[in-house]
């Protein structure tokens, strides 16, 4: 073991390692012999040693068992406030020059802040002499430091969680000795914190506004005590957060709390129910007596997370427990009268769910709502999250958050999280430093679904479709472009020819003539939410219930917009109230809810999203961000796109503009039209040489587009059939022979009938077939 | 060997400081041994207690006739209480001067070292041989030794002043409290510490 005493100048660095459990309030520090070398020390000298984090320490020299050089392990039982709670012995390297041998002469007396612990039960005043010897008991026989706080262990019991180290004689700087001979007294005030420590500014993206409220409440009483004692105010208690689940409710409490240094008791109200009579409000005054006590210290905020569980409506059968635990709840909320500091925030996701009582000022004072992001909201929010992310210069976070339509705080880090583990897995050359590109992004994007869309009614999977894959219609594609592909994707030049987004189209036409695929490749060609509503999803035997479903449709897609609402045979959905007159029915009552959705007053309050300045539509101030902000402003908008064959049933209400206000006809298609389907019905197909596509699109009058794959298929399996199974082409002549067999579904008759209809409303420019 | 002088001291107060050491853990483990009758009775007591309070005497006929019969039970049980406390307190003084003694002998060895620290190399302090390990370590076990017993008595003296007559459930786990309370402080850390310098002691 002999020691290596070239070693010492300028400080090797010492590998600094976790303490072994053994050591572990000892106030110890293990050091290798040639260290001891180096300082001078001999066993249990004070050595001071300034961490790689700025704090400090103070430990007695032990050497290691296995007498190894190069590693220093630390008790931080006495350093610096906040140095210990901060690393404890976690990995990094100091070097030598760290550490300093100090003298510890005895002191004669001391004086100490007492740092009490919690108390469980009685939050009586403590005993004076029972504080002062539990802290005689922690000093002694402990070098101490001016300035620092020596730590109780956190399983040891007694009344003093820490002392802070105030004065004493000789000085205690740095370094004295407490003896059996120290006498030991209390400070009564606290020291003076140096500095609070500068707190890392909390990223919470694109919740500013909600931020701002919540800080104002916790700060107000705390920054200007006299003037508000001046002003006669009572200052508001109780916060409410109202918003679906992810959107970063709970973040942003803890947040706030952190940024304005309170102290946060978060509770969950499942956690809170009990199972015998009287055991919830119990569970509820412990958790308001805790606040209080932790408020008779510092500035508290007390978070009751899903709080509508606590606090469900009152009033109806069967309800008498949970209308005691409102009820204590209530007197709760009022009673915290005397002490300022607690703030109550709740949250919850249904605050129509909420007794109403509780939602009056002096109990929740305050409502933020805080909705699903918008596009703006959705940009700050990844660039807080990929702040640490490595990302490569090609990621577009504006393309990003366009694609993101729907997700929540919580899915834009699961996505993150996600590109990000692509990235490792996935580029196996650089493993030390991995670089998330683009691909890693778009890669994840398939894998997340936002979790407000995971229970949306008639989301829809589409199997995409290119415009080019409908033959003809080239003039009722450009129409629908128009109305609704143009508005998201030029927003700036809508705004300057002063045009607002249509609201709703209507395409009606013969049946089998593409309306459906025309919407598929709609939704495909424009990225945004695509719902997809059929009788089916609506209709319930119970009354009132469809009328339910459906605005909760509107409201979902709203919360997720751009979004279409996709109305597949509208007639079928809704009644109209100008042909039958039968009186009240549910078709009827669907259609009233359609319209108001459709065109109504406004939004309702929970439904608000973005900031409210973005929502009366300033966007002139802003010039930098122009064009997001057009973006904005048009993306807010759900479009509903209805379908039918029976334009005539619909109730001419829901066809004035403003509401469904684009009338698109699709008509059968014509003879170029015709050639065109059966081109792209026959892509896949192996035709012989004499077929003549041309000439089946002139003997084909009369015929939609159904009947054209029809026909195509009817042809192929003619071919299959006649010239067995190992038939390679389709020819002329089987075309020929299944025109006979294929019937034409639409008549001479049934066009007449939607052009009359056509002229009527005075439209006019009809197709000729 | 210039500086084999203040290190044989140093031994020699090591010498003489363990077997004290050694024969005071003997008391302390009596005195452990001797309290946990005392607390398995204080427990059966607040069983008791806890009985006779969820009886209502008024309801069984042949107690009807001693009207105050719930107060003079009570009154008995309370005493019996108190004289076990008692004795329990005795016990922790017991413990108390334990700890002094050791305490004031580790001060001592640790003095001793602290006047000759520097006449003694670090390499000397750190030599261990095959009988006797080095001086280093057991001074360090010395004074693991005595915050084990300053810490023990602690716990046990604050389980002790928790002990109310209203909160009877306490009291009956308290035998189990105390038990572990040896669990948590590594009672064999004594006598593993004891094992391991035995040979030096010998010497």
């Amino acid at each position: 073991m002999a020691p290596d005493s070239g070693l010492f100048p300028e400080g090797p660095l010492l590998k600094l390692i976790p303490l072994d459990t053994r050591d572990r309030g000892t106030q110890r520090c293990r050091l290798g012999p040639a260290a001891f070398h180096a300082l001078g020390a001999h066993l249990g000298s004070a050595v001071k040693i300034s961490l790689p984090d700025g704090g400090s320490c103070l430990c007695t020299a032990w050497p290691r068992r296995d007498g190894a050089d190069g590693f220093v392990q630390l008790d931080p039982q006495c350093a610096s406030p906040g140095a210990a709670a901060r690393a404890p012995g976690s990995a990094g390297s100091l070097s030598l020059s760290h550490l300093r041998l100090v003298p510890c002469p005895p002191l004669r007396r001391l004086t100490v802040w007492p740092e009490l612990r919690e108390q469980d039960g009685s939050p009586g005043a403590l005993n004076p002499t029972a504080v002062l010897e539990a802290a005689q008991e922690l000093l002694r026989n402990r070098p101490v430091s001016q300035g620092h706080v020596v730590a109780a262990p956190p399983r040891a019991p007694g009344p003093v969680a820490a002392l802070h180290i105030v004065s004493g004689v000789p000085s205690p700087d740095p370094a004295g000795l407490v003896t059996p001979h120290t006498s030991i007294s209390l400070s009564g005030v606290a020291p003076t914190e140096a500095q609070p420590q500068p707190q890392p500014e909390v990223p919470l993206g694109g919740l500013s506004e909600a931020a701002d409220s919540l800080r104002e409440l916790l700060r107000l009483p705390l920054l200007y005590p006299r003037a508000l004692a001046a002003l006669g105010l009572a200052v508001p208690r109780g916060v409410l957060l109202v918003g679906p689940p992810g959107v970063g409710k709970t973040q942003l409490v803890r947040a706030v709390v952190r940024e304005a240094g309170a102290e946060l008791l978060a509770v969950s109200a499942p956690a809170l129910q009990g199972t015998r009579p009287g055991e919830t409000e119990e569970n509820v005054r412990r958790v308001f007596q805790r606040a209080q006590e932790l408020a008779s210290r510092s500035p508290t905020l007390l978070f009751l997370d899903e709080v509508d569980v606590l606090c469900p409506r009152r009033g109806g059968p069967h309800q008498a427990p949970e209308s005691r635990v409102v009820a204590q709840v209530l007197t709760l909320l009022d009673g915290i009268g005397g002490d300022r500091e607690v703030v109550v925030v709740g949250s919850t996701n249904r605050p129509d769910a909420l007794d109403p009582a509780l939602r009056r000022p002096g109990r929740f004072d305050r409502e933020v709502v805080i909705g699903t992001p918008t596009f703006k909201q959705r940009k700050e929010i990844l660039q807080v999250i990929t702040s640490k992310m490595p990302i490569s210069s090609q990621v577009d976070l504006s393309l990003l958050a366009e694609m993101t339509v729907g997700y929540v705080g919580a899915d834009l880090t699961a996505l993150c999280r996600e590109a990000a583990m692509h990235a490792l897995l996935n580029s196996e050359k650089n493993q030390d430093n991995p670089m998330i590109a683009e691909t890693d992004f778009l890669e994840a994007f398939k894998k997340i679904q936002p979790s407000s869309f995971r229970s949306v009614i008639g989301l829809m999977d589409i199997k995409p479709v290119g415009w080019e894959q409908i033959g003809g219609l080239e003039d009722v594609k450009l129409k629908l472009k128009q109305s609704i592909e143009w508005p998201l994707k030029f927003p700036g030049e809508f705004v300057r020819m002063g045009l607002t987004q249509p609201k709703g189209v209507l395409l009606y036409g013969p049946p089998g003539c593409a309306k459906t695929t025309l919407v598929r490749a709609l939704a495909t060609s424009c990225h945004c939410s695509f719902v997809s509503v059929s009788g089916a999803d609506l209709f319930s035997p119970f009354v009132g219930d469809s009328e339910k479903v459906l605005s909760q449709v509107f409201r979902q897609a709203r919360a997720n917009t751009p979004a279409i609402v996709f109305l597949d045979e509208i007639d079928s959905i809704l009644g109209s109230r100008s042909i039958s007159k039968t009186g009240c029915n549910v078709q009827e009552s669907i259609l009233s809810v359609l319209l108001n959705e459709l065109d109504g007053v406004g939004l309702k309050t929970i439904e608000r999203r973005g900031s409210k300045s973005d929502q009366q539509g300033k966007y002139k101030e802003l010039k930098k961000s122009e064009e997001l902000e057009f973006q904005e402003v048009f993306s807010r908008n759900v479009m509903i796109v209805a379908a039918t064959n029976r334009p005539d049933v619909l109730d001419d209400a829901l066809l004035r503009p403003g509401r469904l206000d684009k009338i698109i006809y699709i008509p059968p298609p014509d003879e170029k039209g015709r050639l065109s389907i059966l081109k792209v019905c026959t892509k896949n197909m192996p035709l012989g040489p004499d077929v003549s596509l041309e000439y089946l699109a002139a003997e084909t009058c009369f015929f939609s587009g159904a009947d054209l794959g029809n026909l195509c298929k009817e042809a192929a399996l003619l071919a299959l059939q006649e010239d067995g199974l190992e038939a390679t082409t389709v020819k002329q002549k089987h075309f020929l022979k299944s025109l006979k067999t294929v019937k034409p579904s639409l008549s001479h008759k049934d066009l007449t009938l939607y052009k009359n209809l056509f002229q009527k409303q005075g439209f006019s420019n009809l197709e000729d077939i | 060997m210039t500086q084999g002088q203040p290190l044989l001291a140093v031994q020699e107060a090591l010498k003489k400081c363990f077997p004290v050491v050694e024969e005071q853990q003997g008391l302390w483990q009596s005195t452990l041994r001797d309290c946990q009758p005392l607390l398995t009775s204080l427990s059966n007591l607040a069983e008791q207690l806890q009985a006779a309070q969820n009886l209502r005497f008024e309801d069984v006929p042949s107690l009807r006739s001693f009207p105050d019969l719930k107060e003079r039970l009570r009154r008995k049980q309370l005493e019996a209480g108190d004289t076990v406390l008692d004795k329990l307190e005795e016990s922790l003084a017991t413990l108390l001067k334990v700890r002094d003694t050791v305490s004031s002998h580790v001060e001592q060895v640790l003095q001793i070292y602290e006047q000759h620290a520097d006449t003694i190399s670090i390499d000397a302090v750190l030599q261990a041989s095959v009988v006797s390990p080095s001086v280093a370590d057991m001074l360090e076990w010395l004074q693991d030794i005595e915050r084990h017993y300053r810490s023990s008595y602690l716990k046990r003296k604050y389980l002790l002043s928790s002990i109310q007559w209203e909160d009877l459930a306490n009291i009956q786990a308290l035998p189990k409290a105390w038990d572990r309370i040896s669990e948590d402080e590594h009672e064999d850390l004594v006598q593993d510490i004891l094992l391991n310098v035995s040979f030096f002691l010998e010497e």
